[in-house]
C-alpha cells in the first residue's frame, strides 16, 4: 500500500484549516479537558484518603479501584448507556448520544487512574512531610495539602495519564456518544471510522494530532518535574 | 520557685511487650537548656516524638505551663507552643524562603512581619548566600540549619532537636554547634537529644539521662 500520497493528503488537511478535521479536535480536546478537569479533584482526594487514613474497607476500597482500571471501556460505556438511555435511571437528562455522555464516560474511565496514581504519590511521600508540616504547626487539612503539594509531580502525572487514557478511548465513546460527525464524532472514533472505509489521510493526520498531544503533555510535565529541582 | 514550663507525669513507651520507658516524674523550666543521652534504643527519639505529639499511642501526660494534657488526646494548641526538629530534617521541596515562612504563615503571622523574621533567620543561620538555592540542593549541614532557623523563627516555647549533628561533616557540626550555643544565650528553652561528646559538653546545657527505661538529671 502507497503510504505517501495518504500522508501527504493528512499534511493537506490539517494545515489546510479543514473544518471538519478540526471540529473533531476540538471536541477531542474539550471533552476530555473538562471530563479531566471535574473529575480531578474528587479523585485526587479519595486517592489520598485511601492512601493515608486506615478505615474498615479501606484496602476492599482500594481493590476495587484497582479492578477498575482493567474494566473494558466497552463495558463502561454500556452501562453508562444504560443508565442514559431514555428507559434509564438517568433518561430524562437526555444525554446519550451527546458530548456531554462522552465526558461522562471520559471521567468514568480517568477516574481509577487518578486515585491509584495519587494512592502510589502519596504511599511514596517520605513520611517527615506530613510530620513537618503538623509539627510547624499546619493542621490536618493544610499538612494534607502540604503532602499532596510534595508529591505534586506524582500527581501531575497522574492527571497526564488520566488525559491521556480519556482523549485516545475509542470504545466508550462510540457506546454513548454513538459516533455522529460534527456532534460527537472525536479524534479516535473518528479513525476508526475513517479507516474501516478506506479514508486514510484523515485517519493519518488525527493520529497524528494524538501523538503531538501525547508529546506535547508528557514533554511540559518532565519541563515542570526540572523545574521542581527534582531530578 | 517558678513552676517548670513542663513537667510529665507517668509517661510510659511500650513496644509490644517490651517497655521501653517509664517516666513518673521530669520538670524541665523556663529558658533551659537540656541534652537527652542515653545508648541507643533506649527512646530518646521516642520521648521527643511523645512530646511532640507525634506518638499518640504513649501513656501519660504532661503539665504544660500548668495545664494538662494527655498523650493519647494532644492538644492542637501545643503545636504552635512545641517544635520538634527531625534527626533529618525534611525541607519542602519550594524555596528556603518558603519553608521558612511556613509556620509563620500557619500562625497567621502578617507578611511583613513574616518577611522580617525570615530574612533575621537566613542570617541567623549563615544562610545568606544559599538564599536562592532549591532546597534540594543544600548540603547536608545547610539543610540542618535551614530547619534550625525555620523552628527559631516560630520563637516556640519548647523546642525539640533530635540528633541535629548526626552524619554533618566537621565544617557542617562546628556551624550547628555554635547555633546551639546561640539558642541557649538567648535562652530558648530546648532540649537536644544527643551522642555528639560535643553537645554533652556544651556549658550551660543540663545533662538527662534515658537508660534501662528510667531518666535521670545527671551532673556534668
Amino acid at each position: 500500500m502507497d503510504l505517501l500520497e495518504p500522508t501527504r493528503q493528512a499534511f493537506a488537511l490539517l494545515f489546510g484549516g479543514d473544518p471538519e478535521l478540526w471540529q473533531i479536535i476540538w471536541l477531542s480536546l474539550w471533552v476530555s479537558v473538562a471530563a479531566i478537569a471535574l473529575v480531578a479533584a474528587p479523585s485526587i482526594a479519595l486517592g489520598f484518603l485511601l492512601a493515608k487514613k486506615r478505615f474498615p474497607g479501606q484496602r476492599a476500597a482500594v481493590v476495587l479501584v484497582q479492578a477498575l482500571l482493567s474494566f473494558p471501556t466497552v463495558v463502561i460505556g454500556l452501562v453508562i448507556y444504560l443508565l442514559l438511555s431514555r428507559r434509564g435511571p438517568l433518561g430524562s437528562f437526555d444525554l446519550l448520544f451527546t458530548p456531554w455522555a462522552i465526558m461522562v464516560g471520559y471521567m468514568v474511565i480517568a477516574f481509577p487512574i487518578l486515585v491509584v496514581f495519587t494512592i502510589a504519590a502519596v504511599q511514596g511521600a517520605d513520611p517527615r512531610v506530613y510530620e513537618t508540616a503538623r509539627c510547624l504547626g499546619a493542621g490536618r487539612f493544610a499538612a494534607s495539602l502540604t503532602t499532596l503539594r510534595e508529591v505534586r509531580f506524582g500527581i501531575l502525572a497522574a492527571v497526564v495519564n488520566g488525559f491521556g487514557r480519556a482523549i485516545s478511548e475509542v470504545g466508550c465513546a462510540i457506546m454513548v456518544g454513538g459516533n455522529i460527525a460534527g456532534l460527537t464524532r472525536n479524534i479516535p472514533t473518528a479513525i476508526a471510522l475513517e479507516t474501516t472505509k478506506g479514508d486514510f489521510a484523515q485517519g493519518i493526520a488525527l493520529g497524528f494530532v494524538l501523538m503531538v498531544v501525547a508529546l506535547g503533555v508528557n514533554v511540559l510535565l518532565a519541563l515542570l518535574q526540572g523545574q521542581g529541582g527534582l531530578r | 520557685m517558678s513552676a517548670p514550663l513542663l513537667a510529665l507525669r507517668g509517661v510510659r513507651k511500650v513496644f509490644g511487650t517490651r517497655v521501653l520507658f517509664e517516666i513518673d516524674r521530669l520538670s524541665v523550666d523556663e529558658g533551659g537548656a537540656y541534652v537527652l543521652v542515653g545508648p541507643n534504643g533506649s527512646g530518646k527519639t521516642s520521648l521527643m516524638r511523645i512530646l511532640a505529639g507525634l506518638d499518640r499511642e504513649a501513656g501519660g501526660g504532661m503539665d504544660f505551663r500548668g495545664a494538662p494534657a494527655a498523650f493519647t488526646s494532644y492538644p492542637e494548641r501545643l503545636r504552635r507552643s512545641i517544635v520538634y526538629v527531625h534527626q533529618h530534617p525534611y525541607l519542602f521541596h519550594t524555596s528556603l524562603r518558603h519553608n521558612l515562612e511556613y509556620g509563620l504563615r500557619c500562625r497567621g503571622v502578617p507578611a511583613a512581619e513574616r518577611a522580617r523574621r525570615v530574612d533575621e533567620a537566613i542570617a541567623w543561620a549563615g544562610l545568606e548566600p544559599r538564599r536562592a538555592t532549591p532546597p534540594a540542593k543544600l548540603s547536608g549541614g545547610e539543610k540542618q540549619r535551614a530547619a534550625l532557623a525555620r523552628a527559631r523563627a516560630l520563637e516556640p516555647e519548647l523546642l525539640l532537636l533530635d540528633e541535629p549533628t548526626s552524619n554533618l561533616d566537621r565544617d557542617g557540626r562546628a556551624q550547628t554547634l555554635a547555633l546551639l550555643a546561640q539558642l541557649r544565650d538567648e535562652r530558648r528553652t530546648v532540649i537536644v537529644a544527643c551522642h555528639d561528646q560535643e553537645i554533652i559538653g556544651l556549658a550551660g546545657f543540663t545533662r538527662l539521662r534515658l537508660d534501662d527505661g528510667r531518666i535521670a538529671l545527671q551532673s556534668g
